[in-house]
């Protein structure tokens, strides 16, 4: 069975559930879904455009903030507000697409660019439009090979239709999108790394202020947001800002995409209202695999902090998820069931934030390789009652002084780790191992099947 | 005995001997608040300063756009805030979170060099809050850090150990094994600089250099993250090799401002091999000076014990070198203590040999050679101090009746005057290659007429003076063989008078040398500059000459006043 074959298998399978909410999942799994012809004539792609050609780019910006879409990339910023911070003089304005997708567990941007290029560009002109803009870059992450293919058939098919490109649909405005690709660098999602990588220059974060908005790529006022975040807003301009906004909560509007990992019976994509807890979105996605008992959640991507299963009675909105202590990051959900040994599963997430730090800053690439190394030793049952005071010294040292958040979703999953499995990490310490590996033997799915999902 | 730390009082300011010039506290408060008002009446003529910040208690006026480490200098009290990627010649980086400052309401800490001042700010920059955090910082750098000190050419003036000594904590909670690169120790960039990686803190200030200093690109950063390795960027790529990159040859690092990279580096990571394991810093002093190997005079310090020079560094002045000098000046040293250097007075006796002599017996030949001279011409080397110059100008006459010409040689390169000088690279360097051609020229002295100068075409014997003194301090004349060759009337008797090498005394000049009075280089000797943009430098001697020369003055004065005492012997 080819690996296509198997992937449709799998979409069918979640395709039930997915339905809920279908601002853009709705056609997501028909065929043809990411050409021209298909997003025009089903999902009436392009009316929104034509439609915002006549209006006043103000009148956008007030629709994007009525709607109280947040960017779906991590930090969760009202759109409507960072549009409305562009800078107004008349210097060349940017418009950036960060499709570099790079936190662990998160695979949506990649199924929305596979599937639904047309949404990306159509919210792009639109947001260009409202920020009279004329070039747009969509920053793709460089492992994206097949995902770039589709966009740039995509880019070429808004051209031929005169989306794109001069005198957009007989008004007098341009856009002009453009496609580049990383390197491989997950710092490279962060917006200011991903200018410089855009710019040429390593992919390192800027200091901040100034930000994007007045000093972005080469120099210039820019606005980056998310794959997904363009993507809902033909949406919000077709059916209206109030029914967008109806579907979350007060302060967070829409549905979102949750990129659901784990050991859970249907992995996949769905498209959920931001009100839905965590629990039903357990639920919805056929609970835990094989009628195991749950054991921990990561609900925004690696470097989320955990949540304990009992604390899943939670709102997947940002601001429920902050109050909960974690965030909601980039919408992926990762279930972690009894099997799991929380030290190894952080150990993971570390190794992985040790390798991809932009290392600038002191405690961000010395810290992360220090924990990564602390919970490593550990997980081998060479810790030290004394490691487990210091990891939490070592995080508060780290968080909040770097130059970029990076550092701090490093302490997110460390933290919580030992805060709310202190006990694993001491039965480990006293075992001089790790007691999942010892009472069962090696555990024959567990490092790999975990390797797999980071 | 008992030993009680608390007890222990040391003097940082005394301390202080960082050399790169970033950051210097002045040596007593006195001067500091002097410089500080003469700083403030400078500025207040020049620019009005409008917007004031408040520094641990201390009201600063400051440019708009200036941050507030910046805001922190002009007050004189940058040193109170700890750095490693900040460096004043450098763009800001912001990156080691060292230079943390609390400031009042504002949540949590900022960076100083990266956080722009603002009108009414209160910002302190020793509170405990700022304490905890440049400990944790330092805890950070020092988990990888080899901590090698004892063999590291860094110590002593090592920005880890100084403020590790203030903010550290003193010990490790490191227990992992230390990152250690591959052959990283010693590695050689250049035939000047060694690279320790395991060493570096990772705060690139040497890699903004080169990018925007010396603009050539010569360092990158390898590898992101805790693997991070400072790397040379010019690889020349060989043909036969082309996968092994290991095995690519590099150019190595080509810029002519190579010691500034050990100087910036705040730790032990770049060397100067010129004074790499050479002396402990501590053993060192130090008197500022000018570097007289070109036109440009950058402000040096002079590193030197026993008076043996260790090396130069630069300091700065926003005039001149601001923070940077060349290599060839940094490494001029090396002519005071060379071996063919003379250093005793030498007379060219019946079998055309020179032969040593006595001080008295070498002068009272100069004085009464003098004495009966008809037509005497000086040549000045433009070397010489604008003293010395105006010493020749008014003491020759009254030791000879005839006619005395005093002019100027240059003869480094092709520049005869100042008007042949110009810039020969990027930064600093003149083609000029000795430092007072503008002083001479000021003081009225023409310069040598070409047909003096041996490389001339013209042929004919112009010269007819009888004695001709030529007077340098070892730079002037150099480039070419100035001096030695002058087509002489052949009964003429040139005296060499100033620092001389035995490579330059060729035999057939030999003949018409009948003296050489060996005298004292700049760094020997106290005197005034005029460097290629009319800005007047003074300075003292930083050592004492080791050997028999004597400075001008007191030959002058012996000649004059038959004075002996002045004589070592
Ligand atoms: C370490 C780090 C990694 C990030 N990675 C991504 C990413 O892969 N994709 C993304 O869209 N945003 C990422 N972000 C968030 C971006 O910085 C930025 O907030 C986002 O692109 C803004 O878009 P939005 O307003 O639409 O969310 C990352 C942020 C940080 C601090
Ligand atoms: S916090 Fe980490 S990733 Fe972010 S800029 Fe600093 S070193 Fe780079
Ligand atoms: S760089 Fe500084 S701290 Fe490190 S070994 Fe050298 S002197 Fe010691
Ligand atoms: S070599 Fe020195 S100057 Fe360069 S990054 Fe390392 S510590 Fe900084
Ligand atoms: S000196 Fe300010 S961050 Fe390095």
């Amino acid at each position: 069975m080819g690996e296509e074959v198997k992937r449709v298998k799998r979409i069918k399978a979640e395709g039930k559930v997915v339905m809920d909410y279908s601002i853009l999942t709705k056609f997501i799994y028909e065929k043809d879904s990411h050409t021209i012809d298909f997003y025009r004539e089903k999902s009436s792609g392009y009316k929104a455009l034509s439609k915002v050609l006549t209006m006043n780019p103000e009148t956008i910006i007030d629709e994007v903030k009525k709607s109280n879409l947040r960017g779906r990339g991590g930090a969760g910023f009202p759109t409507g507000i960072k549009w409305s911070l562009r800078s107004k003089d008349n210097r060349p304005k940017y418009l950036v697409c960060n499709g570099d997708e790079g936190e662990p567990g998160t695979f949506k941007d990649r199924l929305l660019l596979s599937r639904l290029p047309h949404n990306l560009i159509e919210g792009m002109i639109i947001a260009a439009y409202a920020l009279s803009t004329h070039i747009g870059y969509v920053y793709l992450r460089g492992e994206f090979a097949k995902e770039y293919r589709v966009l740039e058939a995509a880019i070429k098919e808004a051209y031929a239709a005169r989306f794109l490109g001069k005198d957009i649909l007989g008004s007098s405005f341009s856009f002009d999108l453009y496609l580049y690709r990383g390197a491989g660098a997950y710092i490279c999602g962060e917006e200011t790394g991903l200018l410089n990588s855009l710019e040429g220059k390593s992919g390192r974060p800027r200091i901040k202020p100034p930000y994007p908005a007045q000093f972005g790529v080469f120099g210039m006022p820019t606005c980056v947001n998310n794959v997904e975040t363009f993507a809902v807003v033909p949406w919000i301009i077709r059916e209206g800002a109030e029914a967008f906004a109806n579907i979350g909560t007060e302060k967070s509007g829409g549905s979102r995409l949750f990129s659901v990992s784990g050991h859970i019976t249907h992995p996949g994509v769905y498209e959920l209202p931001l009100t839905v807890t965590l629990r039903e979105l357990i639920d919805k996605c056929g609970g835990v695999r094989d009628g195991k008992k749950l054991k921990a959640v990561i609900p925004g991507g690696a470097s989320s902090a955990i949540l304990t299963h009992q604390e899943i009675d939670v709102a997947m909105d940002f601001d429920s998820l902050v109050k909960a202590g974690t965030m909601a990051g980039s919408g992926a959900v990762i279930v972690l069931d009894e099997t799991v040994c929380i030290v190894e599963a952080a150990s993971i997430i570390l190794k992985f934030f040790e390798h991809e730090s932009c290392g600038q800053c002191s405690q961000c690439r010395e810290g992360s390789h220090w924990l990564a190394r602390i919970f490593h030793r550990i997980e081998r049952g060479e810790g030290t009652t004394s490691d487990l005071n210091l990891i939490p010294e070592i995080c508060s040292n780290m968080a909040g002084q770097t130059i970029c958040a990076f550092a701090d979703a490093v302490t997110g999953p460390a933290l919580s780790a030992i805060k709310k499995f202190k006990k694993e990490f001491e039965e480990h310490v006293f075992l001089k191992g790790c007691p999942f590996k010892i009472n069962n033997g090696p555990n024959p799915n567990g490092e790999k099947e975990l390797s797999n999902v980071f | 005995m008992s030993f009680n730390n608390q007890n222990i009082v040391v003097n940082k300011r005394r301390m202080y001997i960082n050399y790169c010039s970033d950051k210097k506290p002045l040596e007593n408060l006195e001067d500091q608040e002097n410089l500080e008002n003469q700083e403030n009446q400078e500025n207040q003529k020049n620019r009005p300063l409008k917007n004031k910040i408040n520094i641990d208690g201390k009201e600063i006026e400051f440019l708009p756009g200036d941050t507030i480490m910046q805001a922190a200098e002009r007050g004189g009290i940058a040193h109170k805030i700890p750095r490693y990627c900040y460096h004043p010649g450098l763009p800001i980086a912001g990156s080691c979170r060292m230079c943390n400052v609390e400031i009042e309401k504002a949540s949590k800490l900022m960076t100083a060099c990266s956080t722009p001042a603002s009108n009414g700010m209160v910002v302190h920059t020793n509170t405990s809050k700022v304490q905890k955090a440049c400990t944790g910082v330092m805890e950070f750098l020092l988990t990888n850090h080899p901590l090698d000190c004892p063999v590291c050419d860094q110590a002593g003036e090592c920005e880890l150990q100084e403020y590790n000594y203030e903010y550290g904590p003193g010990t490790s909670r490191f227990s992992e094994t230390k990152r250690v690169f591959t052959n990283a120790t010693t590695k050689r960039l250049s035939d000047k600089i060694t690279l320790n990686m395991n060493r570096c803190i990772n705060c690139e200030r040497c890699i903004r250099f080169e990018e925007t200093i010396t603009k050539s690109y010569e360092l990158v950063m390898l590898n992101r993250s805790w693997e991070k390795e400072l790397t040379l960027s010019n690889y020349e790529s060989d043909e036969n090799d082309k996968d092994d990159e290991d095995k690519m040859p590099t150019k190595g690092l080509t810029s002519s401002y190579q010691g500034c990279l050990a100087d910036i580096c705040p730790v032990g990571a770049l060397t100067f091999n010129d004074f790499r394991f050479q002396k402990r810093v501590w053993f060192l002093n130090r008197q500022p000076s000018i570097c007289d190997a070109c036109s440009k005079g950058c402000n040096i310090e002079v590193h030197f014990e026993n008076d043996i020079i260790y090396r130069y560094t630069p300091i700065f002045n926003e005039k001149v070198n601001r923070h940077w000098m060349c290599d060839r000046g940094r490494i001029s040293y090396h002519d005071v203590e060379d071996s063919g250097r003379i250093t005793m007075p030498f007379m060219n006796t019946i079998d055309s040999h020179l032969h040593s002599v006595e001080w008295m017996t070498v002068l009272s030949y100069l004085k009464s050679t003098l004495a009966i001279a008809k037509k005497v011409l000086i040549i000045l080397g433009t070397d010489s101090t604008c003293e010395e110059a105006k010493l020749f100008i008014n003491r020759i006459p009254s030791l000879s009746k005839g006619e005395v010409k005093v002019c100027f040689y240059n003869g480094t390169g092709d520049v005869s005057s100042s008007k042949d000088d110009e810039k020969i690279d990027y930064l600093l360097q003149m083609k000029d290659q000795t430092a007072n051609t503008k002083g001479l020229e000021l003081l009225g002295i023409p310069p040598l007429e070409t047909s003096y100068v041996p490389d001339s075409t013209d042929n004919t014997d112009s010269t007819d003076s009888d004695v001709v003194i030529y007077f340098r301090s070892g730079r002037a004349g150099v480039g070419g063989r100035g001096g030695l060759e002058l087509k002489l009337k052949s009964s003429a008797s040139l005296f060499l008078w100033g620092v001389f090498y035995k490579k330059e005394l060729d035999k057939a000049a030999l003949k018409q040398i009948v003296a050489i009075i060996p005298g004292l280089m700049t760094v020997e000797k106290s005197g005034t500059f005029i460097n290629c943009d009319s800005l007047s430098q003074s300075f003292t001697s930083a050592i004492t000459h080791k050997g028999a020369a004597l400075p001008a003055d007191v030959i002058f004065q012996i000649m004059i006043l038959e004075n002996r005492s002045a004589i070592r012997s």
